[in-house]
């Protein structure tokens, strides 16, 4: 039984291009990110993004268990995501259901190509994506987040992996949909991108767009990730600048 | 035909992040450093640019440990089956120390492990992928009596030596002989007094957090003179 | 990574032999509890909430309110459900799946600690007697293990109840559930807080790091309420006398002003 009911706003973004949320067809909502936030994990890294609440977690190279799983050549990458049941408005049942257990996959499918599992023969890489609050994007969110939790946990990768949705309402191509755009717009993009060489590593699509639509929402992805993998350079770099600053102020 | 110049992207000792452009051209790609397919050479990790005679190399300042032959590590008895002791050495891979066949008497006495001991051991070999074979034949290497271990970030091994040891050393000037460094971040320390084991720890704590910023020695020094331990002073 | 339980026995006579001595190895006394901290910001769709951590353990308790039918024998009460998730990215011990015996437990006696106490109002969590009533559900989640969660989730349950805003609902005569705008703060009449206890030879100790309860001999969890009866009990591993029983009692009444006073202070509780 819902408490709380949900009503389809009158207008999702006018003539003029405001959003719901006041945002423009090309503005991301706020970011914050920080890494290292867990003590036992080898790397983790904590995302407010929109209305996001989301912990990424990377244990590995570790023993693989059961033992037959491992591969001779290289690590195996396994991941899981996870829906915390106060992360809804309405209580979500604990448990993986069906959509946990193909994101999982997608969010697996993102990051294993800026892994060199290679490197990391007959052991397994392990990443957590655990919602705490949902508020539309979550599975990008996750993927930038478990990026930067594979990075902390010093795994060699090929560069980090950068996600973002784009939407459409109406003729209107909109960057990061939030919660009524995903809940109503007409289509929706989420993507991923290896940023370095700009190779695509997550790509799903819901919803009908032309082509001209679709080249439109791959063009304005990209560009936004570009603003996106910023925040998530200077993320990991925050933790030792602040630790050289502090000591360059002599602060003991 | 155009000889290409080396171009490099990054200072020395500059923080590089997974992914991040360090050269291009004829740049010997060292430790953690990739080609890509246009031939720029790119950081796998998180840490600090290291350039010299043409190579650049990054140091990273996260990851586990990948076993190496040759390495000397310390680890603790996980398993004994029949002939075979397995060893956890703070990796994804577990060591394993085989005795050799035809020993008697004293020599195959150090091969009495148990359940929990601490030995320190030689990585005699590796094939990359499974359980690293471990030697605790040689002079020191064996069960480690008393004292106690700390685990660091492997990575931060390197400064906890030193260049030419110069950390291990004051280490073991000013706190005790008893200490030895495995390369797998596991460290064996046998303090006099509870005040020395404290201080250890701090040490590695400082090694830990500050290994990027330069000047790691004299802050060491400070802190421990700034505790008032003396070498001599044995009373807690 | 070692083994968390080899590392704990390497360490293991280190630890004993500091207990021995009236010591712990991040300098402690035997009764003194790790920072708690009630971290500020919003992380969660509940209705209540909080992040809390003590020392490097840190826990995420959120609180989901719903309607449905009362139990059978408490009509006129609402129901409270209690659910724990050692989380996999908390340990490298914590295996996803559903709740252990370890999980099922801790949920089990911090739920029992709520109810030793009467700490919520069941019977303002009605809608209409033997009809309608308020679901609270509990949900408490390790994010973080570095020993002692079941005392972070008691003090996360407590600060999350006592944010926890639930909208009016009526029900109308014709059986339609309507649910209004307007909140009311969930009724607590008591605000029980757990102590766990390890004990390491013949020293007990509150608030064990993880290497101490991997040491530990023994372990229980005493819960008191705000005029120091004792609420709730649960002994976990190993065996105790009963005057160390009786001394922890006594330690985690003496405690209680503290924490409470910290809770109130960070949490608003």
């Amino acid at each position: 039984m819902p408490l709380i009911v949900e009503e389809k706003p009158e207008v999702l973004i006018t003539d003029e291009g405001i959003r719901t949320d006041g945002r423009g067809p090309l503005d991301i909502r706020p970011i914050k990110i920080q890494v290292g936030i867990l003590s036992r994990a080898d790397g983790s890294a904590y995302i407010e993004w929109g209305g996001n609440r989301i912990l990424a977690a990377v244990f590995g190279p570790r023993e693989v268990h059961p033992k037959h799983m491992a591969l001779p050549d290289r690590a195996i990458l396994r991941c899981r995501y996870n829906m915390a049941p106060f992360s809804t408005p309405e209580r979500k049942r604990p448990g993986p259901d069906r959509r946990s257990i193909e994101l999982s996959k997608v969010i697996r499918e993102a990051l294993l190509p800026a892994v060199f599992v290679e490197k990391y023969p007959g052991t397994a890489i392990d990443v957590f994506v655990e919602i705490l609050r949902s508020d539309a994007g979550t599975r990008v969110a996750g993927v930038t987040a478990a990026s930067l939790a594979l990075a902390n946990a010093g795994i060699e990768m090929r560069g980090l992996v950068t996600a973002i949705a784009v939407g459409r309402v109406g003729d209107w191509i909109v960057v990061d949909p939030n919660h009524d755009e995903d809940q109503w717009g007409d289509a929706d993009v989420p993507m991923a991108f290896l940023m370095e060489e700009k190779l695509v590593t997550l790509l799903q699509l819901d919803g009908p767009l032309t082509e001209e639509q679709f080249d439109k929402a791959l063009e304005l992805g990209s560009k936004a990730a570009d603003l996106v993998y910023e925040l998530q350079k200077e993320a990991l770099r925050r933790p030792y600048e602040v630790v050289r600053l502090e000591i360059l102020k002599g602060g003991e | 035909m155009k000889t290409k110049e080396p171009k490099i992207l990054v200072a020395n000792r500059d923080l590089v992040l997974p992914g991040q452009a360090l050269a291009i051209g004829p740049v010997k790609p060292g430790d953690y450093v990739y080609v890509d397919k246009k031939g720029v050479l790119r950081s796998t990790k998180v840490g600090l640019a290291d350039i010299r005679d043409g190579e650049i190399r990054v140091v990273p300042l996260a990851g586990g440990y990948i076993p190496r032959e040759g390495d000397l590590v310390i680890g603790t008895v996980s398993k004994v089956a029949g002939n075979t002791i397995l060893v956890n050495i703070n990796s994804a891979y577990m060591g394993i120390i085989i005795p050799p066949r035809g020993l008697r008497g004293p020599s195959r006495a150090k091969y009495n492990l148990s359940l929990g001991d601490v030995v320190l051991a030689k990585v005699k070999a590796f094939n990359g992928a499974s359980t690293p074979l471990l030697s605790i034949e040689g002079e020191g290497l064996g069960k480690l009596r008393g004292g106690r271990i700390y685990v660091i970030n492997p990575t931060r091994v390197p400064r906890v030596i030193g260049k030419r040891q110069s950390m291990l050393m004051l280490l073991r000037d000013k706190l005790g002989p008893d200490i030895i460094v495995g390369q797998n971040g596991v460290i064996w320390f046998n303090p006099k007094t509870l005040r020395h084991a404290l201080l250890f720890e701090k040490i590695l704590q400082k090694i830990e957090r500050e290994a990027h910023v330069s000047g790691l020695s004299d802050r060491v020094l400070q802190l421990i003179e700034s505790s008032g331990l003396d070498e001599g002073s044995g009373s807690v | 990574m070692l083994d968390e339980r080899i590392a704990a026995e390497l360490v293991s006579g280190y630890i004993r032999e500091l207990a021995a001595s009236g010591q712990r190895k991040d300098g402690r006394a035997f009764d003194e509890i790790r920072p708690i901290e009630v971290k500020p910001g919003t992380f969660t769709k509940g209705e209540g909430e909080a992040w809390v951590s003590l020392g490097n353990t840190q826990v995420l308790v959120g609180v989901k309110v719903d309607v449905g039918t009362p139990f059978p024998d408490t009509p006129d009460k609402g129901v409270l459900i209690s659910n724990v998730e050692l989380l996999p990215l908390a340990s490298p011990t914590f295996e996803p799946g559903p709740p252990d015996e370890n999980a099922v437990e801790m949920a089990r006696v911090v739920d029992r600690a709520l109810r030793g106490a009467n700490a919520i109002d069941m019977e303002k969590l009605v809608v209409k007697v033997g009809e309608l009533v308020y679901m609270i559900f509990l949900d408490m989640y390790a994010l973080d293990h570095d020993g002692n969660i079941i005392d972070a989730f008691a003090l996360g349950s407590l600060v999350a109840l006592s944010r926890t805003k639930i909208p009016v609902v009526e029900l109308k005569e014709d059986g339609e559930i309507q649910v209004k705008e307007e909140t009311f703060d969930l009724p607590m009449k008591d605000f029980p807080i757990t102590f766990s206890f390890v004990k390491i030879g013949e020293a007990l100790m509150i608030d064990p790091t993880l290497e101490e309860e991997l040491v530990s001999d023994a372990a229980i969890t005493v819960s008191i309420d705000s005029v120091g009866r004792v609420c709730s009990i649960q002994k976990r591993h190993g065996i105790f006398r009963i005057d160390e029983i009786k001394r922890a009692i006594e330690v985690a009444r003496r405690k209680y002003p503290e924490v409470a006073e910290i809770l109130r202070t960070q949490g608003g509780a």
